[in-house]
């Protein structure tokens, strides 16, 4: 069994308790137009070409079979490319090997009530593999998390309740119609599965991400808020400000940008207040 | 911070507290005495001719500098003509792009001082003259350290006088009170033992002059006077923790503020913490006190190492991160006591009771009270890598697997690191042309044996020596392994006119190596392999060998204040690590320069992981950079804190760290005067970045900023 992950990122302080390994899964089936990680759409592997890194030297082209007409996606240019202009987003990995570098960190984990997080694109889409990772995870000892945005079927979550310590669920906003503006899909699903989540008992992060000119408003979020108070309440509500750090990605898969401004601190403070 | 220390401090860092030197007219007769008698007759001269530095604030004195004209201190050994010698034909000038002369560093046996005085070191001197007294010579150096006790007796009396006679001109109460204490302790101390721990401080105040190095473990030494006194109410924490403070600020005023050592660390560096000989970790309410001390002062010198243990508490450690984060001058670093320990009981085969002594000099060289380490030169350990492959490229042809090459690579490797320690040993004999004084009634066995420190006269030595370019030999030998032998990208002849032509008509080549190579810092199991196997070489070579005074060699990988990763660099060709000929060497471990491409985590787990042996056991120092992030944020920073107490349960021997990004270190050297204020850790010691050599702001450069 394989899945497609896009990035092992170790030590990393961002996705949930203590010191994780994040494990990003390709395939999205959301599109959220302000997403940081526009490669993590695709649930096949793909050509990333940074434009702006390139200075011509045609050491690509000396290399690739395909005269660079058509991408096999064999690799070559990525390798004698000196300016790393050009890389291979996406890998299949098996279970054995996402463990053998999940398991490099496990003194880091066991220190600091740390642990691995399975993040994507939406890694609920490859849910075989999910599950035999999770389980594989939990023998060896390790707390796990998996980043979700929820719209799935609720039996993916019932298959991976009993190896997850931790859930990071996003909402991105509440009113069904924006949201499907924004992401393309409505939010129906999303949100009763969370609130059939939170009657779990499992501990479940809510992650909400501010963007501006899309749910930046106190009326937003304490609509959010309601809605939470109404379930049983999820342990931690994070707010994640919006940046610009993916717009390079966007051009290196030929896909549009659409770009917007980044929260002041002032605002994120004003915002955060809501739930505190 | 109260007034005392404050004006104290102004005069510090203005360089006013550098004891003015005053200059003695010899007899000229004295040339006709031994050279023995000589040096003691001239050296006594010139401590009773010097001025006590004294101001009104002071509540100690008796600090005094050498000036060059009489034989002075073990640490810059002025007036020792021979060493003199030896450094002007060494220190800056690498031989035969091998090997060059360092100092040596120490510390003194204050424990012993305070416990005995120096009526105590009289007595026994005068025992070892009963002992030796067939013996001419030991008897013609033991006449010259009893003429030394005398005139550091006398010295303190002078002090004293001019303490009391300061009291009398001051209008400050509080000030004469402190004056009218000094004078009347310096009747006492250090002639005689110490009793509270205003007194014991006095005595190392006073006796740092004579060996000016490190003020070893005062945690340890100082902790019982401390403890008395606050339970017999004659101190409190506040007076305890000034004492420490003037303690420190005269540690700042050894360095002329017209050298740029006067911002570096290095010149004076001491341990907290650490394994207490009932296998206990040492860690005290002194030494909490110390640090809190220091973290006031707004000083460069000296700088602290928190010798953790398995059992230093983890609020312990976060309290030592936490002041590490908060100090602009970078003054904190961090060394394990679990492999130093094991390497000093099972390599050096040292009593677990002196193993647990040592105590961490200079920039991170090692000492024991009362010991001396000599040596610690720099040497290039690439050049036998580069001989393997510019000139045995034949042999290597017919190499059919890596072990084959390896073979003969490690015959090159252990004939330079022979050629190394014949050169340690010539250094050492060329230090033991000049006799000292001054220090040896400092340390252990002088006084016994009769003899000077550097002549076999200490019993507690150790030699060193500072493996330069380490990095690049590991990730070369990664790259030999993988390219041409696991994975047969290229053949050996490919690599070796890559090498030959300095990369040049080769450049994809070396892009594919860049991009595919299997460097350290990445935690990936081919190059932590290859890491211990070439650690594992240096500890079967040197596990058997000796210095000329029978002591096994500490190994270490840093850089002094100089520019020796350059100088060996400029004269090595190509190496398979993509280093074109000509290029500066990396030093350190955690230094891989863009290399280790997957995290702190991973860089932390490659350096735990490749020293099984312990062989890296002198001087190793592991640079860290980090976005500053990393540690301005709260949340983030108990994650820091987590991660590097994580890596020293693993096994890392060292680590000190630097918060600046690439951009802003490039930006400084294009317009220092904007950076000013920006210090960095740049080997064992810290600095401003501005005022670092081209090369040393280079290698900073050149490390990795670990964002994550």
């Amino acid at each position: 069994m394989k899945a497609t992950i896009f990035d092992i990122e170790r030590n990393s302080y961002v996705d949930g308790p203590g010191i994780r390994t994040t494990v990003f899964f390709k395939g999205c089936n959301l599109r959220c137009v302000w997403c940081h990680n526009p490669e993590s759409q695709s649930p096949k592997p793909q050509m990333m070409f940074y434009k702006n890194k390139c200075t011509g030297c045609g050491k690509c082209k000396e290399r690739c079979p395909n005269n660079l007409e058509k991408c096999g996606l064999c690799g070559k240019c990525t390798l004698y490319c000196p300016h790393d202009a050009r890389e291979i987003c996406g890998k299949e990995y098996t279970v054995d090997e996402v463990i053998r570098e999940i398991l490099k960190d496990k003194a880091f984990y066991d220190n600091s009530d740390g642990g691995v997080t399975f993040s994507g694109g939406e890694c609920m889409l490859q849910i075989d593999f999910l599950e035999e990772i999770l389980k594989e995870c939990k023998k060896n000892g390790i707390h796990t998390a998996v980043d979700t945005a929820g719209y799935v079927q609720f039996e993916y979550f019932e298959r991976i309740l009993r190896f997850t310590d931790l859930f990071l669920y996003d909402i991105k906003c509440f009113d069904s119609e924006k949201h499907k503006q924004y992401t393309g899909v409505g939010n129906e699903s999303i949100l009763e599965n969370l609130k059939r989540l939170l009657t779990t008992k499992k501990s479940v992060w809510i992650r909400i991400p501010i963007i501006p000119m899309v749910n930046d408003t106190e009326e937003e979020l304490q609509k959010i808020k309601s809605f939470l108070e109404a379930c049983q309440s999820p342990k931690k509500i994070e707010l994640l400000p919006y940046h610009a750090m993916g717009e390079h990605k966007y051009e290196a898969i030929g896909k549009e940008v659409q770009m917007f401004a980044v929260p002041s601190e002032e605002k994120m403070m004003r915002l955060k207040k809501i739930f505190s | 911070m109260n007034e005392r220390i404050k004006k104290l401090t102004d005069v510090t860092l203005s360089g006013e507290m550098y004891p003015r030197k005053i200059a003695v007219e010899y007899d000229r007769e004295d040339l006709f005495l031994s050279p023995v008698t000589m040096s003691a007759k001239r050296v006594c001269e010139y401590i009773l001719a010097q001025e006590p530095m004294l101001r009104e604030e002071c509540a100690m004195t008796g600090h005094l500098i050498f000036d060059g004209t009489v034989e002075g201190d073990i640490f810059g050994r002025k007036g020792h003509l021979a060493f003199q010698q030896a450094k002007k034909a060494f220190y800056k000038s690498p031989l035969h792009n091998l090997v060059t002369l360092e100092w040596q560093h120490s510390t003194a046996n204050f424990e012993e001082v305070l416990k005995d005085g120096i009526s105590g070191i009289r007595r026994r001197i005068n025992a070892s003259k009963q002992f030796h007294a067939e013996d001419g010579e030991a008897i013609e150096f033991l006449g010259a350290l009893s003429d030394f006790c005398d005139a550091l007796i006398g010295w303190a009396h002078k002090c004293s006088h001019k303490a009391y006679a300061l009291a009398q001109s001051t209008g400050t109460q509080k000030y004469r009170q402190n004056l009218l204490l000094l004078s009347e302790s310096l009747k006492k101390v250090p002639e005689h033992p110490a009793e509270s721990f205003y007194e014991a401080v006095l005595t190392v105040y006073l006796c740092f002059s004579f060996v000016p190095d490190s003020i070893g473990l005062a945690d340890r030494y100082l902790y019982s006077y401390y403890q008395k006194d606050i339970q017999n109410g004659t101190l409190t924490k506040d007076m305890a923790k000034e004492y420490l403070q003037e303690l420190f600020l005269m540690l700042q005023s050894h360095t002329s503020k017209k050298s740029p050592n006067f911002y570096r660390g290095g010149e004076s560096h001491f341990a907290i913490g650490g394994y207490l000989p009932n296998g206990e970790d040492g860690f005290n309410e002194l030494s909490r006190l110390m640090v809190e001390a220091l973290m006031d002062l707004p000083t460069y010198i000296p700088q602290i190492s928190l010798r953790w243990t398995k059992k230093t508490p983890s609020e312990v450690f976060r309290f030592m991160m936490d002041c590490e984060r908060k100090d602009p001058n970078k003054r904190i670093a961090f060394v394990n006591d679990e492999p130093k320990i094991k390497a000093f009981t099972e390599y050096l085969g040292m009593p677990y009771e002196d193993a647990v002594n040592y105590t961490m000099v200079g920039c991170n060289e090692v000492a024991f009270p009362g010991g001396i380490y000599m040596g610690s030169a720099q040497e290039n350990i690439v050049r036998s890598l580069a001989r393997t492959l510019h000139e045995r490229g034949d042999d290597l042809l017919s190499c059919s697997t890596f072990d084959d090459f390896y073979r003969i690579y490690e015959k090159e490797l252990f004939a330079d690191l022979g050629e190394i320690l014949d050169y340690e040993d010539k250094f050492n004999l060329l230090r033991a042309r000049d006799v000292n004084i001054v220090s040896s009634i400092f340390f252990k066995g002088c006084v016994e044996r009769g003899k000077s420190v550097t002549q076999g006269g200490a019993t507690v030595a150790c030699s060193g020596i500072d493996l330069i370019g380490i990095p690049n030999v590991i990730d070369s030998l990664a790259v030999i392994k993988q390219f041409v032998y696991d994975e047969q990208l290229l053949s050996m002849r490919e690599l070796l006119e890559a090498l030959r032509d300095n990369w040049e008509g080769h450049e994809d080549l070396l892009t594919l190596i860049q991009k595919k190579g299997n460097f350290f810092g990445n935690d990936n199991e081919p190059s932590n392999e290859v890491a211990r196997r070439f650690t594992g070489s240096l500890y079967h070579y040197l596990n058997d060998k000796r210095s000329m005074f029978g002591h096994k060699y500490l190994v270490g990988n840093l850089i002094g204040y100089h520019e020796h990763h350059k100088w060996f660099g400029e004269k090595t060709p190509a190496t398979p690590d993509g280093r074109r000929s000509g290029e500066p060497f990396k030093f350190g471990l955690g230094q891989s320069g863009g290399h280790d491409r997957e995290g702190l985590s991973a860089l932390l787990n490659s350096v735990a992981k490749c020293d099984p042996h312990h062989i890296l056991n002198g001087p190793t120092v592991t640079n860290v950079t980090i976005d500053a992030q990393l540690v301005v944020n709260d949340e983030h920073f108990e994650k820091t804190v987590k991660l590097f107490e994580t890596y020293l349960q693993n096994g890392g021997i060292h680590f000190q760290l630097t918060y600046v990004s690439k951009e802003d270190l490039l930006r400084a050297q294009e317009d220092p005067d904007s950076y000013k204020h920006l210090r960095v850790r740049v080997s064992g010691f810290s600095d401003y970045f501005v005022l670092l050599n081209q090369a040393l702001q280079d290698d900073v450069i050149a490390r990795t900023t670990q964002t994550r």
